[in-house]
């Protein structure tokens, strides 16, 4: 009989608040291989990453490590089990340097000891040439680049003889040449023994790296399969193949004239750098903009909003070119956006409700700047009843209420100003089901009237049901332009930098 | 303005406001010093008391706003002695009038504020490292004008009396300090910049994305703080009848007391000119009670701790008992995802 293997996942469930994050997960990892997690987002990868690393319990099934059943796992007792994961952004203490992470790591940190500084550097200069890094052990961690840092958490889980490592898209950020790098630790890693869960969108490192994967959808383990034996197009099937359950307000509205225009337009001083993006969204249109996480659309609404400035290209509003240099100039333009981040950008928490929805209009609700507070009542008792927003009134605080309604009060802010363009990002996210709806039939109400709206959703069905056309953006790029009918596999092919209209880098 | 929970009793909010809580104090305050000290609480030391908080009082007014940004000003008191010595410059070497040479020191307040509202915005450092810089740069300023030693003396009657002289019986300065509380009450409270300011203070990126011209909000409470400190050195330097280097040294941080004691959030966004005003209100009568009651002067530091540790204490008690009360029973529920990241 073959030996146990190095972790067992069976049946994990995991639920946050209302939301089931994992709902009966299967998977196992054996010694010396590299398998592949695959999903969109919101499949529950990141949550099933943090109940084996011991951050979040799970609320049931069993998690294996050799054929012993753990429970209780703890991220100390995790890593004394030889867990390690390496994520995207690596958690590494910024001032101090890459010896002094490295010990801080491994070293026993009960009692006063003296430090043995040339133990430190001579062990961290090993573990470094180990996993083939060019890094100083004596250089600050700032000065690194992040897959730098990225090779440092790797020499730390090295040198606490990890043999389960957990890689979260390692080469998000990576140049051809540390790819390469890091692929070679990788391989390294896997001769040695460990077993490594390998999460990446690049369905090209899957197959160039990978010995089996498995695909996530909807917090349940869909299908195991060994690499040799299966393709792109089956994987991206297993990804997206979900019934729609949702039923999508159908479009009313015969797209008008060209609102928003943009051509070539480029931005670099975001955190993905936008490129080269021309598309069109015209009155009572809804263009939906897909892509996965870190795809570049949020930064793209931002640079539409005057948060961020392009640097090449142009946009257009109904025909004339626009420069915008702050979020005033582009409400002054009649472009309006929802950001994604509700709680941190799109209400203050702290004020009233009828505070918040007027934050956008004050020069023309309050000219001369004296507050009128009576209009102000008036406006507020208008959205609430027009877009039902459940709360104690107008002057209840915006987080008194649930995330769907503090949506909408997001929404109304933006409203309010009377916009002809409105940037929709992520609405839905953290929403429940039916807020959701709701949402979706004003978003379609709204588009009726005659405004552009652009819809950016990391939720697939969500996307392919509301918009008209779909823009599709890969690494900071437009990857296509499909119909509103298009079907899910195609966009995610796009995602994913499969589409037709080329590959991205 | 703050507005209550719509859930609880209206009677109770009302009673465990701030301000509530701070009047008590105040009404405490009076009765005892008027128990224990002689000729207390009568006319004329009201108005001394009036008189002689007027400088810090001014400087309270104006520090509200900055703290509902979230910000701080720490170079108030420094800017004070650096006004007070131009102000003797302007008159005396430069041989303008005590109205030119007010108008001039106010220009330069304003120029000061503005070079705090500059470092603040565009080069987004912390306001409590700029002004702490600035606390230092306008006093060191103030002392070479004088080379430490020039004192300025010797003005007009008629300017003395803005400090020392009556209108309509009330101490001169009064009407000034009135016209600033007014305009800074309305300024905070019924007008488009205070709703601009709170939203800064609670959520600054949250401002920035509702279309809130941030930076101008930001020059605008600082630079009015370096106009109003400047008034505040002209009354200063006519009460006293002098002007020196020192002028102000500790200023400061009395009316930050001031305005933390009147309910203003150290974090920004929640507070009021009122609470303010009553904050300062219940530190001057215990300064001046303490005399009174010829009890050392040493107790006002004390005591002035002690009552602003109560004062916060109080505020914020009966919503750690609802907390804890809410968090006894509850069953152990599922860890919620992690919170974003605070802003940096």
């Amino acid at each position: 009989m073959s030996p146990p293997p190095l972790l067992e996942l069976r049946g994990l469930l995991k639920s946050y608040g209302g939301v089931r994050a994992l709902r009966g997960v299967d998977f196992d990892l054996r010694a010396g291989e590299v398998h592949a997690l695959l999903g969109e987002n919101g499949a529950g990868k990141s949550t099933l990453i943090k109940v084996v690393t011991g951050a979040h319990q799970p609320d049931g099934g069993t998690v294996s490590i050799d054929g012993q059943p753990v429970t209780g796992l703890t991220p100390a007792s995790a890593r004394k089990l030889g867990v390690a994961c390496i994520y995207q952004q690596p958690a590494l203490f910024p001032d101090l340097t890459v010896a002094e992470n490295i010990a801080l790591r491994l070293e026993p940190t009960s009692g006063f000891r003296r430090v043995a500084w040339a133990a430190r550097r001579t062990r961290a200069q090993q573990l470094l040439d180990r996993i083939g890094a060019e890094i100083s052990p004596e250089a600050e961690i700032r000065t690194l680049a992040m897959p730098q840092q990225q090779l440092v958490e790797i020499a730390c889980a090295v040198g606490a003889g990890a043999r389960i490592v957990i890689m979260d898209e390692p080469t998000a950020s990576l140049t051809q040449k540390e790819q390469h790098l890091l692929f070679a630790v990788v391989h390294d890693l896997r001769a040695h023994g460990v077993g490594v869960i390998y999460i990446s969108h690049r369905l090209e490192e899957i197959f160039g790296l990978a010995d089996r994967v498995t695909v996530l959808r909807d917090g349940q383990s869909i299908s195991t399969q060994a690499v040799a034996a299966i393709d792109e197009a089956r994987l991206i099937q297993l990804m997206v193949g979900r019934e729609v359950t949702q039923i999508y307000p159908p479009s009313e509205s015969a797209p008008g004239e060209v609102v928003l225009s943009l051509s070539h337009l480029g931005a670099s001083a975001t955190p993905t750098r936008v490129r080269d993006i021309t598309f069109d969204v015209r009155a009572g249109e809804v263009f939906g903009l897909a892509g996965l996480v870190g795809a570049g659309r949020t930064d793209l609404a931002r640079v539409l909003f005057g948060l961020v400035p392009a640097d090449s290209g142009e946009i257009r509003l109904q025909g004339q070119p626009v420069h915008l240099k702050s979020p005033q100039d582009a409400v002054a333009h009649g472009i309006a956006c929802v950001p994604e981040d509700r709680r941190r950008h799109g209400v203050v928490l702290e004020m009233p409700v009828a505070h918040n929805m007027s934050m956008a209009i004050h020069s023309r609700l309050f000219p001369g700047s004296w507050l009128r507070l009576g209009a102000e009542r008036r406006l507020a008792l208008d959205f609430i009843r027009d877009l039902s927003v459940k709360c104690h009134g107008p002057e209840a605080p915006a987080g008194s209420l649930s995330g769907g309604n503090q949506q909408k009060v997001s929404l109304a802010r933006w409203l309010a100003t009377k916009p002809k363009v409105l940037i929709l990002d992520e609405p839905t996210q953290g929403v429940d089901v039916g807020a959701k709806s709701e949402i979706h039939r004003i978003v379609r109400r709204l588009a009726k009237a005659g405004l552009a709206v652009v819809l950016i959703s990391s939720d697939l069905p969500e996307v392919l049901g509301m918009s008209d056309r779909i823009g599709v953006m890969c690494s900071g790029a437009l990857t296509a332009i499909l119909p509103g009918d298009a079907d899910a596999a195609t966009v995610m092919a796009a995602a994913l930098g499969k589409g037709s209209k080329g590959k991205a880098a | 303005m703050s507005a209550a929970p719509a859930a609880a009793p209206r009677w109770k909010a009302i009673l465990f406001r701030h301000e509530t809580l701070l009047l008590l104090v105040l009404v405490a305050e009076w009765f005892y010093f008027d128990a224990v000290g002689a000729r207390f609480a009568t006319l004329d030391n009201t108005f001394e008391i009036v008189r002689h908080h007027v400088e810090i009082g001014l400087l309270a007014l104006v520090m509200t706003p900055v703290i509902l940004t979230g910000g701080i000003d720490l170079s108030v008191g420094s800017l004070l002695g650096l006004c007070a010595i131009l102000f003797g410059k302007f008159w005396r070497d430069a041989g303008l009038s005590p109205l030119e040479a007010g108008a001039c020191t106010i220009v330069v307040g304003a120029l000061a504020g503005g070079l705090n509202a500059a470092l603040i915005t565009e080069l987004r450092l912390p306001p409590l490292i700029v002004t702490l810089g600035t606390y230092s740069l306008f006093r060191g300023l103030a002392e070479a004008i004088t080379h430490g030693s020039d004192t300025f003396t010797g003005f007009p009657s008629s300017f003395l009396a803005l400090g020392q002289g009556h209108w309509l019986g009330l101490p001169a300065q009064t009407p000034v300090f009135v016209v600033v509380a007014l305009g800074v009450w309305l300024l905070v409270h019924r007008t488009t910049f205070g709703r601009g300011f709170r939203a800064i203070g609670f959520a600054p990126e949250g401002a920035r994305y509702a279309g809130i011209p941030v930076e101008r909000r930001l020059a605008l409470a600082y630079v009015l703080t370096g106009m109003v400190a400047a008034v505040a050195a002209i009354i200063y330097t006519a009460r006293l009848g002098q002007a020196r280097a020192d002028a102000g040294t500790g200023y400061e941080l009395y009316a930050i007391t001031a305005v933390v004691l009147g309910g203003t959030s150290i974090f920004g966004g929640v507070g009021s000119v009122h609470g303010t005003l009553l904050g300062l209100a219940a530190i001057a009568v215990l300064d001046d009670g303490l005399v009174h009651a010829r009890l050392p002067r040493e107790a006002a530091g004390v005591l002035t701790g002690v009552l602003l540790l109560l004062a916060l204490t109080g505020s914020v008690a009966p919503k750690l008992w609802a907390a804890r009360s809410k968090r006894r029973p509850a069953p152990p529920a599922a860890t919620p995802p992690s919170p974003p990241l605070p802003t940096p």
